[in-house]
């Protein structure tokens, strides 16, 4: 389990941060829902490791994130941020090949190329970075998690607005197999914009606003106009999805 | 220089400016490196015997062919041993000394000069040059030119000089005590307008008019560099001085006034007479 | 696209070849055939019939540390160059960013004009190597934040530091006399006129550890273009490795700038090359480089001990203009 417990962060006089409790386990899939400036992105890069809170503590499966070495952790989590800055003209393949850096030398071929494939993007394999759309190289930087998790034991897969660029097909699909890496050991966190999504492809959910915890627990429970309005200051309708699940109609011109 | 003469004659060596003893043995195929050393080389009347020399070499006119080494600060070994020479003839000033340092482990006699401006060091590069060349007579009649020269000099008046190195770019240098032109200078019987300093510091507005020159003198590159005479008097402070208001500039070869060469007794005299005629 | 392994072996075979030409020719016509004779008698052993004790000597007293010294700090230039252009994430990135090139300009105008006459050999590479290393020291110390460096801040602190030791170094040019600043300029053109077997034996260690440390630096290095999160993220000790590359880089830069002046867009253009003929992998550029730069530089010599001979063009530039127009082919290819 990939835990935070009594996350605080402070920048500049400001909280981003108070005192958070998350728990990612494997098996599941938590989507991380708040408006903007709830904290989301920081809770995030603490998880990872790249940003250390000012109180409490991160651990994974049972060790503090603090005495671990940065080796150590990539080679059980691995992190999908929104932004990749890539100025050289690396080829998709060498990016998702990256993914296999933190374990060692070794024939990377196939699972360089397995990753492309879940992605659906094996035939951008040989094109340069800079010829890529932002929703190509969204699912060419989620190969490269892939392989990264590529390997036994239990890993964490941490997803920064995944489907920011993508097409609808894509979104659907990109989350799609987040779901189905749960199923198979990878505890999987995700952050999301769109509530529908987060219906229909988490298990539970965190809501977060101005840096505090304001719920956790399973989907269809916390998926309820009071909470949602609680969160997000909107009124919604939710109704139940003719294919069951839940679906989240947001309310046009309506306040809390 | 009759110890030079003579340890020439028995050992086949000479002690040069560096204190070290090369030998040397009739050489035929000199470089040289140094304008005032070239001059010397063809004075004594050895000069068909140099096979080439540095870019400051200007003078006399057959060295040009020849002039293919470069700056003699920044010589080539390899070039250099190119022309499998037997003597190279340096000053202190040539360089880099790890080349130097080279083309002596390959074998190749190197004579340091010293290069000090002033009469005392030109006689004894005379001296060494021609105990080297073994042109003794040479040496002797060039150093009674040379005291001749400079002892027909007595001018009526001692006008206050200030040599001005110009580079074109946008500083000018002002020479203090110590160099060749404050040299020059006192050879041709004038007074430097500056005193205080050794060597040279660039030119203000107060410090020019302070000294109150009443001659400028300048070589003849550095004033074309500054645009001729209207471009001179356009810098900072030289028009309020004796010398710029009445015109009084005086202009020589830039190898003539500074090298120290053979012709520097010719050269006190010119200047000393430039500077009195400046002044009618 | 041409593969790692036959650019690395094309590469060698052209440092080998640059380096035999820069042994076989020059300005003195030496037989070809005295090479390896004098080779053979440097070693111990007795010159063959035909190769003369000067041929000897202007091939392995003044070719061969020349042709050493030009492979190796062509190879140290260019390794700094890519380790520069990793870091910074920026392919227009170049050593003189972290201040050591200004840093040893300012030092060495500070030896030849204010030194005087009786200064040891040592002393001019000495303080530029101090000033190279000590200016980077500086800008390393202005950019560190909580965070650790900060490539932005370095970049600020590298700009400032290079307009305040430019500054200094033209002060230094106006107190100049006419020896001295013809002195400073061929210094700041660059030369490997002063090769000699004493200056590689110090040289060559510094210049030659990038070279040993890049199997371990490529791998993060490429992590390190996608951000430092992002590096982290994948078991980058970011703020080691960037200490460690800037300490490789300023060292092979400062040996290299202390003893042959300044040598400009080597460090910017091999790099360049080697990218555009085989992708950006760091595991090929950074040998690929070495190679290329070596034979580049050992080749440049060559060009500038015998274009004017008997005399010698400075190397610096040489290798500008060559560079130079290389650059804005390159410049005017991305516009298109």
């Amino acid at each position: 389990m990939l835990s935070g417990t009594d996350i605080t962060v402070r920048a500049r006089g400001a909280v981003l941060l108070d005192r958070v409790d998350v728990d990612i386990r494997p098996g599941e899939v938590l989507g991380i829902l708040g408006p903007n400036g709830a904290g989301k992105s920081t809770l995030l890069r603490c998880l990872a490791g790249s940003l250390r809170p000012e109180g409490g503590a991160v651990t994974i499966d049972g060790r503090p994130v603090r005495s671990l070495s940065a080796r150590a952790q990539a080679v059980r989590r691995a992190v999908c941020t929104q932004h990749t800055d890539l100025r050289f003209p690396f080829t998709a393949r060498e990016v998702v090949a990256l993914g296999r850096s933190p374990h060692g030398s070794g024939p990377t071929g196939d699972i360089v190329a397995s990753a492309l494939e879940q992605v659906e993007a094996s035939h951008l394999s040989e094109r340069r970075w800079s010829t890529l759309s932002g929703g190509e190289r969204q699912r060419v930087q989620l190969a490269r998690a892939l392989a990264q998790l590529t390997g036994p034991g239990e890993r964490y897969l941490l997803l920064d607005e995944p489907t920011a660029s993508l097409d609808l097909r894509h979104q659907h699909a990109v989350l799609g197999l987040a779901r189905r890496l749960s199923r198979s050991r990878v505890g999987v966190a995700v952050v999301l914009h769109d509530l529908n999504l987060a219906a229909a492809y988490t298990d539970r959910l965190l809501l977060l606003r101005g840096g505090r915890r304001l719920a956790c627990g399973p989907t269809a429970d916390l998926l309820t106009p009071t909470r949602i309005a609680q969160a997000f200051d909107l009124a919604v309708r939710v109704l139940p999805h003719p294919d069951g699940g839940t679906l989240v109609a947001a309310m046009p011109g309506a306040r809390s | 220089m009759i110890a030079l003469l003579l340890s020439v004659a028995l050992a086949g060596t000479i002690e040069d400016a560096r204190g070290q003893s090369v030998a040397v043995s009739a050489p035929q195929r000199i470089v040289s490196l140094g304008g005032g050393v070239t001059e010397l080389v063809y004075a004594l009347g050895a000069g068909d015997r140099v096979v080439a020399v540095d870019a400051s070499s200007t003078h006399p006119a057959e060295t040009e062919p020849l002039r293919t080494l470069g700056y003699h600060r920044q010589v080539s070994a390899e070039g250099v041993l190119s022309l499998s020479p037997d003597l190279v003839i340096a000053t202190t000033d040539a360089g880099p000394p790890v080349v130097l340092e080279q083309l002596e482990r390959a074998g190749v006699p190197l004579v340091v000069l010293d290069a000090s401006p002033g009469l005392p060091a030109l006689e004894g590069r005379i001296d060494m040059l021609s105990a080297l060349l073994d042109v003794p007579e040479r040496g002797v009649s060039l150093r009674e030119e040379l005291s001749e020269s400079v002892a027909r000099i007595a001018p009526d008046t001692a006008p206050r000089v200030m040599f001005i190195y110009a580079r074109g770019g946008g500083t000018l240098n002002v020479s203090g005590s110590g160099t060749a032109a404050a040299e020059m200078i006192a050879l041709a019987g004038a007074t430097n307008a500056v005193e205080g300093y050794e060597g040279y510091r660039p030119l203000t507005a107060e410090s020019v008019v302070m000294a109150a020159p009443d001659v400028l003198l300048l070589t003849e590159g550095g004033l074309a560099s500054l645009g001729g005479q209207a471009g001179l008097l356009e810098q900072p402070g030289l028009s309020q001085t004796p010398a710029g208001r009445a015109g009084r500039i005086v202009v020589m070869d830039d190898l003539l006034l500074l090298g120290f060469g053979p012709r520097t007794g010719l050269a006190a005299v010119v200047l000393s007479g430039a500077l009195q005629e400046s002044g009618e | 696209m041409i593969s790692r392994p036959v650019l690395l072996v094309v590469l060698a075979a052209l440092a080998v070849a640059a380096g035999l030409a820069g042994l076989c020719l020059g300005a003195m016509p030496v037989p070809v055939a005295a090479v390896p004779g004098s080779l053979w008698g440097w070693l111990g052993g007795t010159l063959p019939e035909g190769v003369s004790p000067q041929h000897a000597s202007v091939v392995m007293a003044i070719r061969a540390p020349r042709v050493a010294l030009g492979l190796l700090v062509g190879a140290g230039l260019s390794v700094a160059g890519a380790l520069m252009q990793g870091l910074f994430r920026n392919p227009l990135a170049d050593p003189g960013l972290i201040g050591v090139s200004s840093g040893a300009a300012l030092a060495a105008a500070g030896v030849i004009v204010l030194g005087g006459g009786g200064l040891p050999l040592w002393a001019l590479p000495a303080a530029a190597f101090g000033g190279g290393v000590g200016v980077t020291l500086l800008v390393l110390r202005l950019s560190k934040g909580d965070g650790g460096v900060s490539i932005e801040t370095m970049l600020l602190a590298g700009i400032a530091l290079n307009a305040l030791a430019g500054a200094g170094t033209g002060v230094l040019v106006a107190m100049s006399d006419d020896a001295q600043l013809r002195s400073l300029t061929f210094w700041t053109l660059g030369s490997l006129g002063g090769a000699r077997w004493e200056v590689l034996a110090w040289v060559s260690p510094l210049l030659v550890a990038p070279l040993l440390a890049a199997p371990w630096l490529a791998a993060p290095l490429d992590a390190l273009l996608l951000g430092d999160d992002e590096a982290y993220h994948l078991g980058v000790e970011v703020e080691r490795l960037k200490r460690r590359v800037i300490a490789l880089a300023a060292l092979a830069v400062g040996a290299a700038v202390a003893f042959t002046g300044m040598i400009g867009f080597v460090g910017l253009v091999v790099p360049h090359l080697v990218r555009l003929l085989a992708g950006p992998s760091h595991r090929t550029v950074l040998p690929g480089s070495a190679l290329l730069g070596g034979a580049l530089l050992t080749g440049a010599d060559l060009l500038a001990r015998t274009a004017t001979a008997p005399a010698e063009l400075p190397i610096g530039v040489v290798t500008t203009l060559l560079g130079g127009p290389f650059f804005l082919g390159l410049l005017a290819r991305r516009r298109r």
